[in-house]
């Protein structure tokens, strides 16, 4: 009786398991699959490189799929916010791991979680009412633009950068930090000449993490960022691929081209992902010694 | 040398107190606008007025946010608890082990718009569901599922061996082991991967843009009818403009409470087993 309900339990994970992998991998083959006949109809140098997107035809018998301000849109906000998240972040997580006690870090580290599960809409919300009105005031155009929407997603990326940089510093500083105040060398030097650079690895591998969310964040962006095909600049409109697929998904005729184009918008999205993924993991040791 | 050191100094303490200021901010500026809104009158009607949301309340959106949540739980934290189990207590074969979490982490990099732009032509257009909180509670629970797996794996992990193989050493069979000792001894930390990944869902927009979550609706009734969403309904109001800002604010209110309270109820609960452990 044991034995059969040992083996019944061990068949239902196993079938669990192989329902949640097969299913998984199903998503991942379908995204490819409605992707695909965009190429049909578009070549893939045309639609990677070119810069004009009109997906409907409105008479003139003229529709063209190229997607390249907005991957370049996509690219601009998240590595700028990554830039600014990391400024703060990086400090942040220096504090916690060298000044901050155990009991500090215990309270400042669900305070800092509260960030991650704050919904994205309410980001565009506040940075609607509060950052576009102030770029306004400073006299952008309308309001709207790449700084802005990068601002808000530097403040989205915080939480996870910082628990997972200041878990890195922490290990490190217990490794020399000891070394370093048992020669008399000032607690600051140590961590600014040797804990710091010793953590250059990990927080590369942290910050691709990072840019991953910033590159996937539709809502949050779509508010702020203007949604205008235009090249990115820091304080113009512009429109990343993920509000491309938010905006255009609703009026987008099933199996027509628009709609395989969007899928292959996501689907470049994803490719970008694992390149840059793939990319850093194989400089990484030659970047830092 | 002194410098270095000072200038490395100044940015910890600058980096701290920029992010605390940011947190304090987003939460004092949505609960100080929001306050005035909020009322019993808000939380337990619908939403009507000429332009729709800019009179009455929320509630359709409260109880649809609440069943989007719930069906997207159901759907990705069974299978994530599942195969992290199957990985730490049954998987041998360390290939499928490196497959499977390969997969996983596929589906984590995967943003939340495209698989709601899967979950549409999958299931309301091929399949036929339409538009209902299934379709959605379907992306929503893919997308919390890696969430909810590496938590649990890693909890399942870090788990006291010796109390498991105490319990082989007694006889227990492996399921026994598991139902008895290991998920009895990680319940909280499951529990808060699951209501952390709950709000992770509740709060995301973009899965359920264009296949679950709709303008109005009345209170869900069944998972194949669309309902309404908090995120949704305060993305509508801001894009409706300037009347009704209020009625935006207030729902802002109600999902950063929302959000407050279950972060605060994971944190202190964390606290007080640690404790129990301690104490042991």
């Amino acid at each position: 009786m044991r034995k059969i309900s040992n083996t019944i339990f061990r068949i239902l994970l196993l079938i669990l398991t192989g329902v949640t992998f097969a299913a998984l991998t199903f998503v991942i083959i379908f995204i490819v699959k409605e992707a695909i006949p965009t190429f049909e109809e578009v070549s893939l140098g045309d639609f990677l490189f070119g810069r004009e997107w009109l997906p409907l035809d409105v008479g003139t018998g003229h529709m063209s799929f190229g997607i390249f301000n907005f991957i370049m849109a996509t690219l601009y906000v998240s590595f700028l916010a990554m830039i600014i998240s990391l400024v703060i972040g990086l400090g942040a997580s220096l504090y916690l791991s060298c000044v901050a006690s155990s009991k500090v870090r215990g309270l400042m580290y669900p305070f800092i979680d509260l960030l991650a599960g704050i919904p994205s809409v309410v980001y565009g919300f506040i940075g609607l009412t509060v950052l576009v009105k102030f770029f306004i005031r400073a006299g952008v155009h309308t309001g709207s633009c790449v700084l802005a929407s990068a601002i808000l997603l530097a403040v989205m990326l915080l939480p996870y950068l910082i628990s997972a940089c200041s878990e890195t510093l922490l290990k490190n500083k217990e490794k020399y930090l000891k070394a370093g105040t048992s020669l008399g060398v000032d607690q600051w030097y140590t961590v600014s000449s040797v804990v710091l650079p010793a953590s250059w690895k990990s927080i590369l591998t942290i910050i691709v993490l990072a840019i991953g969310r910033a590159m996937g964040e539709t809502m949050a962006v779509m508010m702020v960022i203007g949604n205008a095909n235009l090249f990115p600049t820091l304080l113009g409109k512009s429109e990343s691929i993920a509000a491309l697929i938010a905006l255009e998904m609703g009026t987008a005729v099933n199996g027509s081209t628009h709609f395989h184009a969007l899928y292959a918008a996501g689907l470049v999205l994803i490719v970008l992902l694992f390149i840059i993924n793939i990319g850093i993991n194989l400089i990484r040791d030659k970047l830092i010694k | 040398m002194r410098i270095k050191g000072a200038l490395i100094r100044i940015w910890a303490y600058a980096g701290i107190i920029t992010v605390s200021a940011a947190i304090v901010f987003l939460f004092v500026f949505v609960f100080i606008k929001g306050a005035s809104t909020i009322s019993w009158d808000f939380l337990s009607q619908s939403p009507s007025g000429a332009v729709l949301g800019e009179e009455g309340g929320i509630l359709p959106a409260i109880t649809g946010s609440l069943a989007f949540t719930l069906t997207a739980v159901v759907i990705g934290a069974i299978p994530a608890i599942a195969t992290a189990l199957y990985l730490v207590f049954y998987c041998k074969s360390s290939k499928s082990e490196q497959v499977i979490h390969l997969v996983i982490q596929c589906i984590a990099g995967i943003p939340s718009i495209v698989l709601g732009l899967f979950s549409y032509s999958l299931f309301v257009r091929d399949l036929n569901f339409g538009r209902c909180i299934l379709s959605s509670g379907i992306a929503l629970g893919v997308m919390i599922l890696p969430f909810i797996e590496v938590r649990a794996e890693k909890t399942f992990r870090e788990m006291n061996m010796t109390m498991i193989q105490s319990a082989y050493a007694l006889g227990c069979t492996k399921s026994h082991t598991i139902l008895t000792v290991v998920l009895p001894a990680c319940r909280g930390e499951l529990f808060s991967g699951i209501i952390l990944g709950g709000c992770y869902a509740m709060g995301a927009t973009a899965p359920m843009i264009f296949t679950g979550a709709v303008a109005y609706a009345a209170n869900p009734t069944s998972i194949m009818k669309p309902a309404m969403a908090l995120p949704l309904h305060l993305y509508l109001l801001v894009a409706q403009g300037t009347t009704s800002l209020d009625m935006a604010y207030g729902t802002a209110f109600v999902m950063m409470a929302v959000i407050l309270i279950s972060n605060a109820l994971v944190t202190i609960y964390a606290r007080r087993r640690q404790r129990a452990w301690n104490q042991q």
